[in-house]
């Protein structure tokens, strides 16, 4: 398709730097919402930043190079691709900026683009007629809403749970929930592989409550746990006291507690129950909580399948 | 995909922004697996915008609507290049008659009539169906 509308090729060095401009400002305004964000909330505990919404502040992104490329009367063909080229400015922003890890903008990436598309649509047309006065003087008013909605949230605590049957008595299993040693097979989840932090191994300080518990991630990421319930052969709970500051970790969300439940099944094998308690601090919740269960299904999964394989030995 | 959102999650376009946000994911699909129905579309807009006194909106459900004084809304396009055009009732019953437009995806009762874009070659007759809801006022 082409890309440039006017058939006159001394435009092209005119029409260039309009695009750049366009979604170097969007990018600006995105990036400065974020960083006032983070800026006026560092004083509190910088594992809880209530992000600004990845759906409506890309969006304003794209509104606002739309103002700049305006002049321009784009195609939507064309804004689609040029809101392609500012998000990957937009994400090597991000991990220049504030030190975001590379599944974090993977993760993001695709609402990221579809929302600079939408706002950039949007702008598409509005800025024909509308005039650009008007926009000028709500911009104010949106950058502030942009910025109070996160205080408007209420944090939910969410729960994963997956299961898996072992072909072994609970007491058995039992043995090898409460710490486990290095686990030998490789990352099988696409993830991992690229570099998220995968669970290596557990330690514990006893089978008792109140014992320190680690988890051990790879990367040097470790989480310190506290055990608040212990049932025999039958349940173990433990609090997250402390998350490991992995970039790929920090601040967007907060594990507060993991379970295992042991159920004796009728035929001689055990059904490990295992669930995670968390809350996310990123929105929309719809989409990033899809990849939080993605990830958290696949952090069990290592875990309980390793459980699985050295109780069935 | 777009049928299956209509039919069984309407209710989600009274979320503000979301069918912004379901157009312009139609759009970016029809951009990247049928390019030549984007080029389509494209030229529709130039068309449409070379009848007298017509020019675009962002339409409330999603994509570009057509605007006339006095008429008002002539019709809009989806992001997968579904026109619905607002004809009058003798005119869209004869249209549908012909078999060449289809009800409309939410109100098959209505005035409104739908037609899909595929290509170049259905711009003369999309650019005809709004020069029809121009001549309904």
């Amino acid at each position: 398709m082409n890309t440039e509308s006017s058939p006159l090729p001394d435009n092209l060095p005119k029409r260039w730097p309009t695009w750049l401009i366009g979604m170097l400002m969007g990018d600006l305004v995105i990036g400065l919402l974020f960083g006032l964000s983070v800026f006026l909330q560092t004083a509190g505990s910088y594992q809880a930043i209530l992000f600004p919404s990845f759906f409506l502040v890309p969006a304003l992104g794209g509104i606002i190079a739309s103002y700049f490329w305006r002049k321009l009367e784009p195609h939507a063909g064309q804004v689609v691709l040029n809101a392609f080229w500012m998000t990957l400015i937009a994400l090597a922003g991000a991990t220049i900026g504030f030190h975001e890890g590379i599944i974090c903008l993977i993760i993001v990436a695709p609402i990221f683009y579809v929302m600079v598309l939408t706002g950039a649509l949007l702008g598409r047309i509005w800025f024909r007629k509308s005039p650009p006065r008007l926009f000028i003087n709500i911009l104010p008013w949106m950058v502030l809403v942009l910025l109070a909605e996160p205080m408007t949230r209420s944090d939910s605590e969410s729960v994963i749970t997956d299961e898996i049957i072992i072909r072994a008595p609970p007491a058995k299993v039992w043995r090898e929930v409460t710490s486990f040693p290095e686990i030998p097979t490789a990352p099988r989840f696409w993830l991992f592989s690229i570099g998220l932090p995968y669970p290596m191994a557990t330690t514990t300080a006893g089978d008792f409550v109140n014992a320190d518990r680690k988890c051990i991630f790879n990367h040097d990421a470790i989480f310190k746990e506290k055990v608040v319930e212990l049932i025999s052969n039958e349940k173990l709970t433990f609090e997250i006291l402390e998350s490991p500051r992995d970039p790929e970790l920090v601040g967007h969300l907060t594990p507060h507690r993991g379970q295992f439940v042991l159920r004796r099944n009728a035929n001689g094998t055990t059904t490990l129950v295992g669930s995670t308690w968390y809350t996310l601090h990123v929105r929309p919740l719809w989409y990033f909580d899809l990849w939080t269960q993605h990830i958290f299904r696949a952090v069990h999964m290592r875990v309980m399948q390793d459980v699985k394989r050295r109780a069935e030995l | 995909m777009f049928y299956f959102v209509v039919r069984y999650a309407r209710w989600l376009a009274r979320v503000p922004g979301l069918p912004q946000f379901f157009d312009a994911l139609l759009f970016l699909s029809t951009w990247i697996f049928k390019r030549s129905r984007v080029e389509a579309m494209e030229a529709l807009e130039n068309e449409a915008l070379r009848l007298p006194n017509v020019r675009l909106k962002n339409h409330r459900f999603g994509g570009t609507e057509f605007v006339r004084e006095p008429q008002g809304e002539l019709g809009h396009i989806h992001g997968q290049g579904l026109l619905d055009v607002l004809l009058t009732r003798e005119a869209s019953q004869k249209l549908l008659a012909t078999g060449r437009v289809r009800p409309h995806h939410v109100f098959p009762d209505s005035r409104w009539i739908s037609f899909q874009i595929k290509s170049m070659d259905d711009i003369p007759f999309a650019i005809e169906l709004l020069q029809m809801a121009i001549a309904r006022a």
